[in-house]
């Protein structure tokens, strides 16, 4: 039998059929960057996200808890009182206190979460965004504005799945914009 | 008109055999025979030894031109398989084991220079003195043609010339056992 | 002045020999990309898929990349020498297509004359094939050799090795070919597997030859240094073996050197044990008439291409001594019984 085995080739034939199906059957890479992208679960420590209520107000009240358990001191905040310049404006946060300058220094920034934690409002929150890379250092500092754009993947969505993306190549960069609509498990 | 023609001659001839077949045919054999001499003179006098058996493999490779300039391919095929593909392969292998820079030290004529060059001139002359006295010298060139003549060489071979066939094939199967023997560790 | 045939007919073979190397030398650009796109399928990744369509165009990228690369030349190398090995590789593996016949005659339309598809009708083609095919070794040593590196220098050492040793067992396996064939002719040997046994199979040399191309498929696989006895370039323990110190454009001659070898046994089998041009008896009349034999002939030798390269995915590399055992234990004695049952069976 084990003759035989050898005189055909028998286990050379299995190897060989197995390789084989394996080349005809589905690849498995992820395609990153020219049409696929992975989103991450909720629990994803990537961008820091400054947060709204459902009135659209601010919910950061400058109180600097963050910045004083950051353990990189990378997160500055310098607060203002909110209905100052312009009484009729709206106040744009939810008390009398709000951040003048928030800027949270992503080359030193270590994504510990910290800041999530200590915040009293919910106010900054660690989002999903994971491309960090850029051309020049002026988008290693993320100011409040940055922090205060809706992002791609909103909180409520559900990670862990593997969605159409879009490249995108311009002058100030490239940026993977993902489709959530249409969205598949990796595995 | 005869200049032109002479022009195109010598255009044609480059390319085509069948043009001024003998012409061409000596032509080609000067160089081949030229380049075989001259990479023999380098196997012996070259120092590095890798370098002597790349001259050696060229030497090898004129030869098997002429071969086929005599009208045997088979014999041109065969000295290229075995010669070049086989024994020089084994050669390069041995050498390149070798410590090339002590081997490029030794002297390979240590002294009595003048006794090798009297005997070498000896041969020399004795091989031409028997080139000349014999027949040889008057025999034609075969005239078989490109075709058939591996049946040839083969119905020879276990015709005409079976018995020295099978007494080299004798010879090698005990040079072999021979080889074996000696290679074999001693077991206790 | 010559007459007007004898210059067509010289003029025919200069175009034959500059089709067939700038085909050959073209090649290996294809098979690159092929063969990563297969190494990638079978480990369930992509392989190239950046340049151009499907990563077409990454070859072409690559061989741009080596063009402008350094050459290096290592310190204390056999300078010259080691320039010369990429192309005492080289040369063989395009010298072997003079007589290697792609297809049956042709008529070109507009001179309106027989082209038959073969540089050269040797009438020891098949012997020329395989002398010329082991000079290629000669590079490999040399290169090995003259680089004046450790891993180079046991790279060629093996390659040596390992080609005495199954250049014996390969040209015993065509032997039982030739006998059949009854030439040593490569295109005599294609006519006569025309037609079909029993008017269903083929009437190629495997059905005849199983064992001998058995052999042969794993003698030519040792002697191309393809994977599983790719010793000469184990990466393993060799780093790169004879090639490690090479770069640039050097490099790419010993890699065109690999892929033309492996296309050369791919077609050498093809025309020794799978009817060459010849198409399979049970192919309509009318497909058979619409389409030439020399596609039938590159679609073979595509997919023994196709299956070296699936094979270097699927088997792991053989230890030396291993290697040693199965040319010298297994195939040589295997081969010489082929040849005994053979003539056996042809008397």
């Amino acid at each position: 039998m084990n003759l035989l085995k050898k005189i055909f080739f028998i286990d050379f034939i299995k190897g060989l059929s197995l390789t084989f199906k394996y080349n005809v059957s589905r690849t498995i890479t992820m395609r990153y960057p020219d049409e696929e992208k992975w989103l991450p679960y909720q629990r994803f420590r990537g961008l820091h996200t400054l947060n709204r209520d459902s009135q659209g107000r601010e919910l950061c009240v400058a109180c600097e808890l963050c910045a004083k358990v950051c353990p990189t001191q990378c997160i500055t905040v310098i607060p203002m009182e909110d209905v100052g310049t312009d009484l009729k404006s709206v106040p744009r946060g939810i008390s009398d206190r709000i951040a003048k300058v928030y800027e949270i220094n992503l080359v030193r920034c270590l994504f510990c979460g910290f800041c999530e934690d200590a915040c009293p409002t919910t106010a900054i929150r660690m989002g999903r965004d994971y491309e960090l890379a850029c051309f020049t250092l002026d988008c290693a500092i993320a100011d409040k504005k940055k922090l205060l754009t809706p992002r791609d993947i909103p909180a409520e969505f559900e990670g862990g799945f593997v969605v159409k993306a879009k490249f995108i190549r311009n002058d100030e960069g490239i940026k993977v914009k993902p489709d959530l609509s249409k969205k598949k498990r990796w595995w | 008109m005869v200049v032109e023609d002479k022009f195109y001659n010598l255009i044609f001839a480059i390319f085509i055999l069948q043009f001024r077949e003998h012409d061409m045919e000596k032509l080609f054999f000067l160089t081949f025979a030229a380049i075989a001499v001259i990479s023999a003179l380098a196997v012996v006098s070259v120092r590095n030894p890798v370098h002597s058996a790349i001259a050696l493999i060229v030497c090898l490779f004129q030869v098997a031109a002429v071969f086929i300039l005599l009208r045997s391919p088979f014999l041109a095929a065969v000295q290229v398989f075995i010669y070049v593909g086989a024994v020089m392969v084994l050669f390069l292998f041995v050498i390149m084991m070798l410590d090339i820079k002590r081997a490029v030290i030794t002297s390979f004529l240590p002294s009595g220079r003048f006794w090798i060059i009297a005997l070498l001139l000896l041969l020399i002359g004795e091989i031409v003195f028997t080139l000349a006295d014999s027949k040889l010298v008057d025999i034609q060139m075969a005239q078989a043609s490109l075709d058939g003549t591996v049946m040839e060489i083969g119905k020879a071979m276990f015709s005409t010339y079976l018995l020295p066939f099978e007494i080299v094939s004798v010879i090698l199967l005990v040079a072999l056992m021979a080889a074996i023997v000696m290679g074999r560790k001693e077991i206790k | 002045m010559p007459d007007v045939n004898t210059l067509i007919e010289v003029a025919l073979i200069i175009v034959k020999v500059v089709i067939v190397s700038m085909i050959l030398f073209s090649l290996p650009l294809p098979l690159t990309w092929l063969e990563r796109k297969i190494a990638g399928h079978i480990q369930l990744r992509l392989g190239p898929f950046r340049v151009g369509p499907h990563g077409v165009l990454q070859p072409l990228a690559d061989m741009i990349k080596l063009m402008f690369k350094e050459d290096i030349t290592p310190y204390k190398a056999d300078k010259w020498l080691f320039r010369l090995s990429p192309i005492v590789a080289m040369v063989p593996a395009f010298a072997v297509y003079a007589t290697i016949p792609f297809g049956n005659t042709v008529t070109v339309p507009f001179i309106n004359k027989e082209i038959s598809l073969h540089i050269a009708d040797m009438n020891v083609g098949i012997l020329y094939v395989l002398a010329i095919g082991g000079i290629t070794v000669y590079g490999i040593m040399l290169g090995g050799w003259a680089s004046n590196s450790k891993y180079a220098l046991l790279g060629g050492i093996r390659a040596s090795a390992q080609m005495v040793s199954y250049e014996i067992a390969l040209t015993f396996s065509c032997v039982g070919v030739v006998m059949i064939a009854n030439s040593l002719s490569l295109v005599d040997i294609v006519h006569t597997q025309k037609g079909a046994i029993l008017g269903i199979l083929p009437n190629w040399n495997i059905f005849y030859q199983p064992l001998g191309f058995i052999i042969f498929l794993i003698a030519a696989l040792a002697e191309t240094n393809r994977i599983p006895f790719d010793l000469p370039e184990d990466e393993g323990t060799l780093a790169a073996g004879y090639h490690v110190e090479y770069s640039g454009m050097r490099f790419a001659f010993f890699m065109l050197t690999e892929y033309l070898a492996m296309v050369t046994v791919s077609v050498l089998s093809v025309i020794l044990f799978f009817g060459g041009w010849n198409s399979p008896p049970l192919v309509p009349e009318t497909l058979n008439n619409l389409i030439p034999p020399i596609f039938w002939f590159i679609g073979k030798v595509a997919v023994f291409i196709y299956f070296f390269m699936w094979l270097r995915f699927t088997l792991p590399r053989y230890r030396y001594d291993q290697l040693m055992t199965i040319g010298w234990k297994i195939l040589l004695p295997l081969s010489l019984l082929n040849i005994l049952i053979t003539g056996l069976l042809l008397i």
